[in-house]
């Protein structure tokens, strides 16, 4: 078990490294991403701009640079951002993670909640009518373009309806937990509802399936066999053993929502966490943000990969070896 | 000045950056609104003094230190806190484009034919550490433009004696002989290379600002440097709020040059969208908003809140730098073509219509030193601009046998830009070119179109000015010396360079030196000369939409800097 | 498989690594079955019709609305209820700020459902963007999922060294958010196109979304392929080839590749609509399909700074989007149930 963990930190260092190195090139060799320009300023004279290529080793090769960009990032940690000079970019990550944090641990309780009463409800009423209706929401709730429902959630919240049923809404933005806890919820509420809109309906999906295919297996028919309550085989057989698969799906979405992938969420919510900063960084192209940012992110998918993978590994000797 | 952007315009929602700006009922630099009588009074009126003035932008904007920072967010500022020898006036309207000794006790002396500047500096001013302004720190402000690369330290300080040595090796900078301190008399002395009349205008903006000689040679990001104003930085992240407090040692010298503060204190908070923003003010939960109302906002912020609505025509202006050096637009008939073509009304309404924007048909704004009415490219001929010419520029580019060829137009990938931008598209394709646009993001476009190497044949971008004088335009964006192929500082976007347009302006520059009035005049024929070449299409030119809260008195807005931050009153 | 999405984009990883082999023929038993699941066959309707109707684009444009969806119409005025109006309306009351396009009129021959902000018929573009859309959608799956098969058939195959690249590879692809990858190619490639050997994609082309998101992808149907490979290798009849002395080129032709399909043909209707959702998610951040060119996405861009005013053109492009999602993914379970029920990804319900 050691051996494989130890293997699966380094497969994971070296997948980390190739890609920083990844995001590196595909900046480098972009053309108009030279930030000398941007950051000398408008019109600068042309002995500006060597100035600054000099300051900010840009006139160095690129296997320095990145070298550099690499020792300010994780040595001395004082890497600084191209276009808000001056700017440190841990902190900026750091600032920005309680944000992400807050709005993927509420929607991850409401979808888990609501997904999981789906789930079971559809499973429970197979062959009703229940069940279709439930099943097509999942599936409604899966097409719908996330950003898009974010918009139309705050056309009526912010505006169509402001006036009237919404007036409680607050104006978009974050609000510390630490500074008022009442404000906090509020103002995550419906980019809240709105994440889990999408993700419920997956996880209800996988759960009916994972719990319908339950219900065919041999304990199960044992368990009837012996008179054990429809309701109880439910819970107690079909539910627990369902739930395995959804427990590694949820590690891993939760991965990559923490690592930034609730972007388009926060984006349109105007929430500055870790996606936003990650896409702004992107429209700025202000490489050393976009590599902390992406190293951040990637680091939150692998970990959670990881993690599942030795959850499996500990349940399934099988898995070790392969 | 190209306006300064540092946020990214994200969304349409969020961003509908450059958009839109606003217009007025009542004339240009109007007067204030939320029941308070305007600029007439002079003089500090002591009841209106106190409060917290919220101010919301986007973003913040980049480092805080005035000698590095470009943008107009932030000199909107420094107004209220960084002071130099001299300053334009703060006040409303017209006579805000006027200088005024600031930390000097007087207009300098100028002697040596225009090549000396002698000023006596003010005692008794000082820093908002307690410690006193001294020659001394005025000697290291100037060196300290060198040592931080300024932006502007090669094409507003280059001509001070020894700055071209000290912009190209700057840890060897001997400023020595050109600036000259005397503290036992208070004097500073400023020697030149060439005579340079528009100097004065270049020390009243902040990258000459006065600051302590402590203050760290390089860049000082967001930490804040003591200020000489009626405030002082006390806090400052750019990702959340900028934090500005009364600087306990400042005393009013000179109401024009820095009239004192009613605010207690001043927080310019980041990280709302725009839309979000604009409701804030509209429920008095914040007084201002930097950046300009999104377009479908502007509808009911001109209905329902007039009186809140402050619009101001700015001294700038839309342009479409046609590349000299590319096919098609190496040949002026295509580019005469493009400017009869182009329908200023369209682009226009896509800015936010009559009310927000004025069409030009000239380089030099309305109103703009040497600014002459002069239209070479309507239809039906006249001084200003009504309709485009569709026959003569197709008959024109059927003369070219240009027709046919790939056009690429680069906007920035704003709502507003890429609105006019694909217009634009739509128009040269109706003039039979196949054209294509490429939007990219607000923030690199406007060093991508100035770069040679990318072939740029065809862009959208704005021009604002660094101060009044018709140089700041026609010589800036034309002359020859703008021009550096393959840099991405390469201000002279359409690389027009003409040997005897360049001639004329070098002797307008030499006019300025003795004859406003006729360096004026000669400006204007620059100007014509220049729309004949047609190396751009000028669109029209903004007005600003100030939108601020009711409880908000003592609106003034300066040409040169835009609201005075310090002015408002919000009791 | 669509089903799992992160914002959008799928989290889960591996179909189940050993599986059962379809039984022989099951092509025409699949569309048997496929053919008796009534919500696969109403989704099936439902999509053709969305088909035909964005198909019929120029038709509506050209000889219905009678306009030209990709030329501006600043200026221009139609005819509502029989009276002449401009299609953008500057504000004429206050201080006169604003300009408004045409709401909705409800009437198919002149901007039914209003006009955007360059004075262009909303309706028509949204067909147009519609066939951009579902052509974005459907080649990026397939190319996405053409890829993921040779990747996924080699590296499972061949093992080794060469797996051992490939599945690098995979991992390194995999471990950056679907979309902060796709945003990053984006970003990079819209502003200098793409030039590959003599190929070049210009920045504007629709090929870039399609290739961008199809290699955002690839991990994600390569994945469980290899998998899928692995656990074939090992079956007897594979073993039994290669001990006849069949070629490797061979082997993967005529044993791998009929067994791994059946479950690319499950993945190809759920690709197509999850690279459908990552095209309009790329265009309403301004780097997928470029204008002119329109798709749901850019329409739903365009219509954000309308949305107080006009909000028709946001919701419209949405609701299209939405509906095509729901029916790709219903025929999508369909399809899946009938071809190879045990063929779901985790989380694949």
């Amino acid at each position: 078990m050691l051996g494989f963990a130890v293997k699966r930190s380094a497969s994971a260092v070296l997948v980390l490294f190739s890609l920083s190195v990844l995001v590196f090139l595909i900046f480098f060799a972009t053309p108009g991403v030279d930030p000398a320009a941007r950051i000398a300023g408008r019109n600068a004279d042309q002995a500006t701009l060597m100035q600054v290529r000099q300051e900010f080793g840009l006139d160095r090769p690129l296997p320095v640079r990145y070298g550099l960009m690499m020792e300010h990032l994780f040595v001395q940690r004082d890497l600084t951002s191209f276009v808000n000079r001056g700017v440190k970019v841990i902190p900026q990550i750091t600032q920005a993670v309680p944000v992400t944090l807050s709005l993927v641990v509420g929607a991850a309780v409401i979808w888990m909640v609501v997904g999981i009463a789906m789930g079971v409800g559809a499973a429970a009423w197979q062959g009703r009518a229940a069940d279709p209706i439930i099943v097509l929401l999942g599936v409604v709730g899966v097409s719908m373009p996330v950003y898009w429902l974010g918009e139309v959630v705050n056309l009526l919240t912010q505006s169509r309806l402001h006036g009237s049923v919404f007036s409680w809404v607050p104006a978009l933005g974050y609000v510390k937990l630490t500074d008022d806890p009442a404000q906090w919820a509020l103002h995550l509420l419906f980019p809240w509802l709105t994440l889990a809109a999408l993700y419920a309906g997956i996880y209800a999906r996988v759960l009916r399936s994972e719990m319908l295919s339950a219900l065919d297996e041999d304990y199960v028919r044992t368990a009837r066999a012996k008179g054990v309550s429809e309701r109880r085989i439910l819970i107690r057989h079909a539910l627990r053993c369902s739930l395995i698969p959804v427990v590694s799906l949820f590690g891993l979405d939760f991965g990559a929502l923490v690592g930034g992938s609730a972007l388009l969420t926060e984006v349109v919510f105007g929430l500055p966490g870790v996606g936003r900063l990650t896409y702004e960084a992107l429209q700025n192209l202000d490489l050393p943000v976009i590599l902390g940012t992406v190293i951040y992110a990637a680091f939150f998918v692998v970990l959670a990969n990881a993690v599942v993978d030795m959850l499996y590994a500990l349940l399934d000797p099988r898995v070790r070896r392969a | 000045m190209h306006r300064v952007r540092t946020s990214v315009a994200l969304l349409g929602l969020a961003a509908a950056a450059a958009c839109s700006s606003g217009s007025t009922a009542s004339a240009p630099s109007t007067a204030a609104t939320g029941g308070s009588s305007p600029a007439t009074s002079v003089g500090f009126q002591e009841q209106h003094k106190g409060g917290t003035l919220k101010l919301l932008a986007k973003s913040g904007g980049g480092t805080l230190d005035p000698k590095i920072n470009y943008t107009l967010q932030y000199w909107q500022l420094y107004q209220a806190t960084y002071d130099g020898l001299l300053a334009f006036k703060k006040v409303d309207g017209e006579a805000s484009f006027t200088v005024v000794p600031d930390l000097a006790e007087a207009l300098p002396e100028v002697t040596d034919g225009g090549k000396t500047y002698t000023f006596t500096l003010r005692k008794g001013i000082k820093f908002s550490n307690g410690a006193d302004v001294t020659t001394k720190d005025v000697v290291a402000s100037f060196k300290r433009i060198y040592s931080a690369s300024t932006p502007t330290e090669g094409t507003f300080y280059n001509g001070i004696v020894g700055a071209a040595a000290c912009i190209k090796t700057p840890a060897a900078c001997d400023l020595s002989k050109g600036v000259v301190a005397d503290p036992a008399t208070n004097k500073v002395v400023i020697n030149l290379v060439e005579p340079d009349p528009e100097f004065p205008y270049k020390l009243s903006v902040p990258h000459a600002a006065i600051l302590p000689a402590t203050a760290p040679p390089k860049d000082a990001g967001n930490v804040p440097i003591p200020t000489t104003g009626p405030y002082m930085f006390a806090s400052y992240d750019p990702n959340r709020a900028l934090t500005m407090v009364r600087n306990p040692y400042f005393k009013e010298w000179s109401h024009d040059a820095q009239p004192a503060g009613y605010s207690d204190s001043i927080v310019e908070s980041f990280g709302l969208t725009v839309e979000a923003a604009v409701t804030a003010v509209e429920n008095g939960q914040a007084d201002w908003v930097y950046d300009p109302p999104p377009a479908d906002r502007l509808n009911e912020i001109g209905t329902k809140y007039t009186a809140q609505a402050h619009v101001n025509p700015l001294t700038a202006f839309y342009y479409l730098p046609m590349n000299t050096r590319l096919a098609p637009f190496d040949n002026v008939k295509v580019r005469q073509a493009i400017n009869l073509a182009v329908d200023r009304n369209a682009a226009v309404k896509l800015f936010g219509g009559t009310q927000l924007a004025q069409p030009v048909c000239t380089f030099l704004p309305p109103g703009f030193p040497g600014h002459v009415d002069d239209c070479q490219y309507t239809k039906g001929g006249g001084t200003t601009w009504s309709a485009p010419d569709l026959d003569k520029a197709k008959q024109l580019i059927k003369e070219s046998g240009t027709a046919g060829m790939a056009v690429g137009i680069v906007v920035q990938d704003d709502e507003v830009n890429k609105a006019i931008g694909e217009y634009v598209q739509s128009l040269l394709t109706e003039l039979g070119y196949k054209a294509t646009l490429k939007p990219i993001s607000a923030n690199i476009q406007f060093t991508y179109i100035q770069n040679t190497k990318n072939k740029v044949q065809i862009s959208l971008t704005a021009w604002y000015q660094d101060y009044p004088a018709a140089s700041d335009f026609l010589n800036v964006l034309l002359s020859c010396a703008s021009f550096t192929p393959g840099s991405d500082s390469s201000i002279n976007i359409a690389g027009f360079c003409d040997k005897g347009i360049d001639a004329q302006m070098q002797d307008a520059l030499v006019t300025e030196r003795t004859d406003q009035k006729a360096a004026d005049v000669k400006w204007g024929q620059v100007d014509k000369a220049v729309m004949t070449a047609s190396p751009v299409v000028p669109l029209f030119t903004p007005k600003l939409i100030d939108f601020t809260s009711k409880r908000v008195g003592n609106y003034q807005f300066s040409k040169q800097f835009y609201m005075l931050v310090s002015q408002l009153w919000t009791k | 498989m669509a089903a799992v999405t992160v914002d959008g984009a799928p989290a889960s990883r591996d179909l189940p690594a050993e599986q059962a082999l379809p039984s022989p023929g099951p092509w025409r038993t699949a569309l048997g079955q496929v053919r008796r699941n009534r919500a696969a066959m109403a989704s099936a309707v439902v999509l053709v019709l969305i088909v035909v109707v964005c198909v019929a684009a120029p038709f509506y444009a050209h000889s219905v609305a009678h306009t030209d969806p990709f030329t501006s119409n600043v200026s221009g005025t139609t005819l509502v209820g029989g009276k002449t109006v401009p299609v953008l309306q500057p504000s004429t009351t206050g201080l006169g700020l604003g300009v408004t396009p045409l709401g909705p009129t409800w009437d198919v021959r002149h901007y039914f459902l209003g006009a955007d902000n360059q004075g262009r018929d909303v309706m028509a573009r949204l067909l147009y963007g519609g066939r951009n859309s579902l052509l974005i959608g459907v080649a990026a799956a397939l190319l996405c999922c053409a890829l993921a098969t040779v990747i996924g058939v080699l590296a499972g195959y061949f093992g080794g060294a060469i797996d051992a690249v490939l599945s690098r590879l995979l991992d390194v692809v995999w471990a950056f958010p679907v979309y902060l990858l796709a945003i990053c190619l984006s970003v990079v490639l819209l502003t200098s196109g793409l030039t590959i050997g003599p190929l070049h994609v210009g920045a504007g082309s629709l090929w870039l979304p399609v290739l961008i998101i199809a290699v955002v992808y690839v991990p994600y149907v390569a994945r469980p392929l290899r998998g899928q490979v692995l656990a074939l290798k090992n079956k007897e009849f594979i073993a039994a080839t290669v001990g006849v002395g069949a070629s490797d080129l061979s082997i993967m032709r005529r044993d791998l590749l009929p067994n791994v399909l059946p479950t690319v043909a499950v993945f190809l209707p759920l690709m197509t609509a999850l690279s459908m959702l990552t095209e309009s998610a790329l265009s309403f951040l301004s780097v997928g399909v470029q204008p002119p060119q329109a798709s749901w996405g850019t329409i739903i861009n365009d219509g954000l700074g309308l949305l107080y005013t006009r909000p028709a053109v946001t919701l419209a492009p949405g609701i299209a989007v939405a509906l095509t999602a729901v029916v790709l993914n219903l025929l999508g379970d369909g399809v899946r149930e009938a071809l190879d029920p045990r063929a779901r990804l985790r989380g694949a319900g």
